[in-house]
């Protein structure tokens, strides 16, 4: 039985099916809320803890899995570098807006955590859960956060931040389609440009700039902490 | 062939950037030192987008796909996290909505400066 899962096929075919399910929820609903990598993670969870599988048999493919994030991050190089003109045209906006951004996410993460007096290990996970994950994940272990609890705050944010938009856009009066899409692309990354998209094309584009330029201020200004 | 010399360069790009991390005197992601690489690259005319392109894709818009066992590790971590869930819930929410305000209003003043500047 043991032979079943010892090897990292199992951790790597156990992940494709689960994402493939959550892919096909997702298509089935178009909902926010039946995010594919929460379906799959559910149901891989599921799974082992059904099976009694442990989880270090699961991670012996699950590495393999990893060892994409930061190949995947490197690439975001291309989705800034496909929108030049758009940075060029508007780049003091975009720059101060993505650093206004990640500093106000930063400051507001810790000093609620100071007042609910939460542990400081879990104060610096959940730091950097506005940007996208392969950076979270990086800021948040160089400062001692516990990663997979940064990997669940930065898409627990996501999907709220897709949700909240476009009630955010209208409560806030938001008539500028630059502004709304850096702020979407600022507090939500990745999950909240998928819904910026649907918003508008001017939105995407901005929500697509703000994952990578965000995600680089919140890198710097890590280093000050 | 087309394919492995995409993910050569990629890779190639991911290495070198990791042994920059390691001589940097302070702590960098090498993940965001590779982006910052990848993009000089890009903007020298060093690698062309053709070079790279369907490598970038895949890894794109697969980009969830590889944060599933960082996402299941969670389930050694429910101990730590059952007493704290209901503050880290309430601290992502109301953080949120303050960074798509500051956001939102940083960028209105600041292109309403550069239109005043204009004029």
């Amino acid at each position: 039985m043991q032979a079943l899962y010892t090897s990292p096929y199992f951790g790597v075919t156990l992940s494709v099916i689960a994402f493939g399910i959550g892919v096909k929820l997702r298509q089935k609903t178009k909902s926010a809320i039946c995010n594919p990598l929460v379906i799959a993670i559910v149901l891989v969870i599921g799974v082992l803890l059904c099976f009694k599988i442990p989880y270090d048999s699961y991670n012996i493919g699950g590495e393999i899995i990893n060892m994409f994030l930061a190949p995947a991050t490197a690439c975001l190089a291309v989705s800034i570098y496909t929108r030049l003109s758009i940075l060029k045209k508007y780049w003091l906006p975009i720059l101060v807006g993505c650093t206004a951004g990640s500093l106000s996410s930063m400051t507001s993460v810790y000093v609620m955590c100071r007042l609910f007096g939460l542990e400081t290990n879990l104060t610096m996970s959940i730091l950097p859960k506005s940007v996208t994950t392969p950076i979270a994940v990086s800021v948040a272990e160089a400062h001692g956060g516990v990663v997979p609890v940064t990997v669940a705050a930065v898409i627990f944010t996501g999907i709220l931040g897709s949700i909240m938009a476009p009630w955010l856009i209208r409560v806030l009066r938001v008539s500028d389609r630059v502004a709304a899409g850096l702020a979407i692309g600022a507090s939500s990354h990745a999950v909240g440009t998928s819904k910026a998209i649907e918003i508008g094309e001017v939105e995407g584009a901005m929500s697509g700039l703000a994952i990578g330029i965000c995600g680089i201020a919140t890198v710097i200004f890590s280093m000050f902490i | 062939m087309k394919i492995i010399k995409q993910v050569g360069i990629i890779f190639t790009v991911c290495w070198l950037s990791q042994l920059i991390a390691n001589v940097l005197p302070f702590t960098f992601p090498a993940s965001v030192i590779g982006m910052l690489f990848l993009f000089i690259c890009l903007l020298t005319g060093l690698l062309k987008i053709e070079h790279i392109q369907e490598k970038s894709d895949f890894l794109l818009e697969n980009m969830a796909f590889f944060f599933i066992p960082a996402g299941v590790s969670i389930m050694n971590y429910f101990e730590i996290l059952k007493s704290s869930v209901v503050q880290l819930v309430i601290v992502c929410m109301v953080s949120t909505v303050i960074t798509f305000a500051v956001t939102v209003y940083s960028v209105k003043w600041t292109m309403r400066l550069l239109d005043r500047r204009r004029k």
